[in-house]
């Protein structure tokens, strides 16, 4: 054959249905990432040259940029999501170390400080912050002494208390990538633990730590919730931006502070890639046992469960506080708070359910489908379709939330009539979270081993059978895990759904946020108090259902 | 019915997979592909399977031609080594299953899987699950499943390389009497050089996409054709064609006349080389190596290392002096 003679590949007979349904398997998704994620966001990017007079330019960036309040703005955020990116690193490295390499008494305790934070709004923890330390806090009269809680401090520490969670995952996984023997090597060379340590451990982490720090600083310099409770006179982006949208009507500047919302997550999002892409794990590693040694346990364990004592304690004065007659001055205990008839009474709460649930069963399906269409296909394309689903972890809820008020709140009746209704929030919630799923799924299909399909075709199955037989059984876990994430994600989140909600409609996270605003405190903690039921429920089942699945398995042989 | 491959290539972009291969497997044949990992062998498998395409050449089944049927469609059985049983699907629902497929009735499946369930002697496993079974008995699941639907070629990739030694063993000698029994063709590719010399009736010896030779297991051993099968197949020492002179070989019948073969290398494999202990000869010896039933030993032969075998352990040690000579019709004329 000579080299100039066009190779035509032979021997691979697909039938034309099953290639239609891979197209179509592809096109769904992708049509649905384009009209309600890249449509958005390139509305915004339009937007934010959009001037006053009606012509095409940079007067926005202009203005924005010469305004002084702004690089205060920016300042501010960097700040603050630099410090509680730093706390997060600091105290995630400890306690991740603690759980994944010492005997820590009583687990379960941190174990449950970590649950906590995903399963409430953002705002449960400045909520808290406030009736712990707040003017009227419990704390500031017991001890009598004035904490200045809004602004700075409590903006940190409500972030910090959010973001740890995911500093301890991202770092215990790094830590479980160690290789016992490197360890034992080195104490057979006389290394002491503080060595081995600072030549194996820290090393190992490197790029753990700094995927942690970024994770920190981005989902924290985007968030909203704890900026709008307990920020104060603190100015980050995340309430300039709702201030510019929301106080002032000013979309245009809006799409300006979005653009700048996104340089630096994008930036980090970019790193972290990069470090993600050099800290590859070692195959077959065995891993290190947790083994005891005082001097260093008992700082690592005292530091840990204070952390965890203060996480639940934060999230116990919110129940505490849903249950007290008149906060501070009539401590005694009613049920009143949750006859909650103001901000649409409980409405918003079935929204949020209603929405969560439509999220989680289309979000299933298009990521399902999405990876089905992409692990067919060639290498470049491949990780074309790859980039395009993990790039929505760079766009802040925020920003996201904006591109749909600016894109949906429009004339036209398509796609004008989506605002405004529980569908149009529900696709918000599952593009905002759409990376996340997506990787979870990569993963999960990435256990399908190949030989079994690749058995299923030789014994003359279709497309059907493959999917039937071979890939949906060793699926399962995953789908059911996606799903509730997907759920879960869709009850709390707050920064996403600001902008969608109309006076007709609006969501249990924004209930709780409208009702502190409006004074009645412990009624948005009664409704913080509900929403975490809510999940905590749907945490349970998910549970449920994945020991009955693996149990049901197993039980068939018995059978 | 008989495969006929005939100058069959595979390209991964500039890359050649496979190179102008030609090879059939007639029928009841047991073939295998053998050869050092990359060398191609699972690629022809999984092209004659039709899981991978290719770009040149022609693949015929009793005159169909392959290249227009896919996968599915050509009803062969295969076998991986990861086992690769449906987790969730008992030993009986895995072997039933391409019969299932087929929408056969229930009465004829249980019938085959019964008959299937005796052929690997599982009779009483029918309802466990696969992670119920040892490796060796899900392996035995995973052929039965392959031979159910009577396939009309039967496709084994490395299925013991996942075992341990004693149970590779047994199921060997099983897998080469059913297939005998059944008269299947098969074709298995191994990297194991005992497993394909034990099992083929044809041992095609394949390196960097091509076939180096294809020929009975003797031939293989006793004759091979190149250098890299030489080497690759068991142990030889390579003589250049003037010291291969000096011990008295006869130079290759096919070499063309005045020229004494000098392209040509002699493969000397070392059970027939005979060493004597000789204080006057030239010949070191460098190492003893003690194998079990024999020992392998090596000569320093005027600069040059020569392998030998004794089958009692020999009676001089590390640092002696020998004299080797060739057992007659000892050594092969290979392709340098």
């Amino acid at each position: 054959m000579s080299a100039g003679e066009k190779r035509v590949s032979r021997g691979l007979d697909t039938p034309f249905e099953e290639r239609l349904f891979q197209r179509v398997l592809l096109l769904v998704p992708l049509a649905g990432l384009a009209l309600f994620f890249l449509y958005p966001l390139s509305i915004v990017v339009w937007r934010s040259f959009q001037q006053g007079d009606g012509t095409t330019g940079l007067g926005n960036y202009r203005e924005i940029l010469g305004l002084d309040h702004l690089w205060r703005v920016v300042s501010n955020s960097l700040v603050m999501s630099g410090l509680t990116a730093v706390i997060c690193v600091g105290l995630g490295l400890v306690i991740a170390y603690a759980l994944s390499r010492t005997r820590i008494p009583l687990r379960w305790l941190v174990t449950l400080a970590l649950i906590l934070p995903l399963l409430a709004p953002s705002l449960v923890q400045a909520l808290g912050l406030i009736f712990m330390f707040g003017r009227n806090g419990l704390l500031t009269s017991l001890l009598g002494v004035q904490v200045q809680i809004y602004g700075l401090p409590g903006l940190v520490i409500a972030n910090s208390l959010y973001a740890l969670p995911q500093a301890v995952m991202i770092l215990a996984v790094a830590l479980r990538h160690a290789d016992r023997r490197q360890y034992d090597a080195a104490l057979v060379l006389g290394a002491s633990p503080w060595r081995r340590f600072v030549d194996i451990t820290l090393p190992g982490l490197r790029f753990g730590l700094l995927s942690a720090g970024f994770v920190c600083f981005t989902v924290t310099i985007t968030d909203f919730g704890n900026a709008a409770v307990i920020g104060g006179n603190y100015r980050v982006l995340a309430s300039e931006i709702y201030a510019q949208v929301v106080g002032q009507m000013n979309f245009n500047m809006g799409a300006v502070v979005g653009i700048l919302l996104l340089i630096p997550t994008l930036l980090a999002f970019y790193l972290e890639k990069v470090a993600g892409l050099r800290g590859g794990s070692s195959e077959g590693a065995i891993p290190v046992e947790p083994d005891r040694w005082a001097p260093r346990d008992i700082p690592l364990w005292i530091l840990t469960h204070l952390t965890a004592l203060f996480v639940i304690a934060i999230v116990a004065v919110v129940i505490f506080a849903s249950f007290v007659q008149l906060w501070p001055y009539r401590m005694s205990l009613t049920l009143k708070n949750y006859n909650i008839t103001t901000q649409g009474g409980y409405d918003p709460l079935w929204t949020s359910l209603y929405a969560s649930l439509i999220t989680a069963v289309f979000g299933t399906a298009m990521l399902f489908a999405l990876v089905l269409a992409q692990r067919k296909m060639p290498g470049w394309s491949a990780r074309l379709v790859y980039l395009l689903a993990i790039v929505p972890v760079g766009v802040p809820g925020l920003v996201l939330g904006l591109s749909y008020v600016l894109s949906f709140n429009v004339r036209p009746v398509f796609p004008g009539i989506l605002y405004g209704s529980a569908l149009l929030i529900a696709f918000c919630n599952f593009y905002h979270y759409h990376s996340q799923g997506f990787l979870t799924m990569v993963t999960g299909i990435r256990n399908v081993p190949q030989p079994l399909e690749e058995t299923v075709t030789t014994i003359g199955g279709g497309l059907w059978a493959n999917l039937r037989d071979a890939v949906i059984p060793i699926m399962v876990p995953t789908l059911i895990s996606v799903f509730f994430f997907l759920f879960m994600r869709g009850m709390v989140t707050l920064s996403a759904v600001i902008f969608l909600i109309t006076p007709k409609l609006s969501v249990g996270a924004v209930s709780v946020m409208r009702l502190d605003q409006a004074g009645s405190s412990t009624q948005a903690a009664a409704f913080a108090v509900l929403i975490m039921i809510t999940v905590l429920a749907a945490m349970g089942l998910m549970r449920l259902l994945l020991i009955w699945q693996s149990r049901r398995s197993r039980a068939r042989a018995a059978g | 019915m008989t495969l006929d491959i005939r100058g069959l290539s595979k390209f991964y972009g500039t890359y050649q997979a496979l190179k102008d291969i030609d090879l059939s497997v007639g029928e009841n044949e047991f073939v295998c592909l053998l050869g050092p990992s990359g060398c191609g062998k699972t690629t022809l498998l999984r092209a004659i399977a039709g899981l991978e395409s290719f770009e040149g050449g022609q693949m015929m089944l009793g005159g169909r031609d392959l290249a227009t049927i896919g996968a599915r469609d050509r009803g062969f059985g295969i076998v991986f080594q990861s086992y690769s049983l449906f987790p969730h699907m008992t030993v009986a629902q895995n072997i039933g299953y391409g019969l299932k497929l087929r929408r056969k009735s229930p009465t004829q499946i249980s019938a085959r899987v019964a008959e299937m369930l005796a052929l690997v002697r599982l009779e009483d496993f029918a309802d466990r699950l696969p992670w119920q079974l040892s490796g060796g008995q899900q392996q035995r699941v995973a052929i039965a499943r392959a031979l159910a639907a009577e396939p009309a070629l039967l496709l084994l990739d490395e299925p013991l390389s996942a075992l341990d030694a004693r149970v590779r063993a047994g199921l060997r000698s099983e897998i080469r009497q059913m297939q005998k029994r059944l008269g299947i063709p098969t074709i298995m590719v191994t990297h194991d050089q005992e497993e394909a010399l034990t099992m083929a009736d044809k041992v095609v010896c394949m390196s960097a996409g091509r076939i180096e030779q294809i020929g009975s297991p003797s031939e293989i051993y006793t004759r091979p054709a190149t250098r890299f099968v030489a080497d690759f197949v068991g142990s030889s020492t390579l003589l250049s064609p003037a010291r291969a002179r000096a011990f008295g070989a006869a130079p290759p019948a096919d070499a063309p006349a005045g020229s004494q073969g000098d392209d040509r290398l002699f493969a000397l494999r070392p059970e027939d080389v005979l060493i004597r202990p000789d204080a006057s000869a030239p010949g070191l010896v460098r190492s003893i190596t003690f194998l079990g039933n024999v020992s392998r030993i090596e000569v320093d032969w005027q600069g040059e290392i020569i392998l030998a075998e004794t089958h009692r352990l020999p009676e001089f040690a590390e640092g002696a002096t020998v004299s080797l000579s060739l057992q007659p019709g000892a050594g092969a004329w290979v392709r340098a």
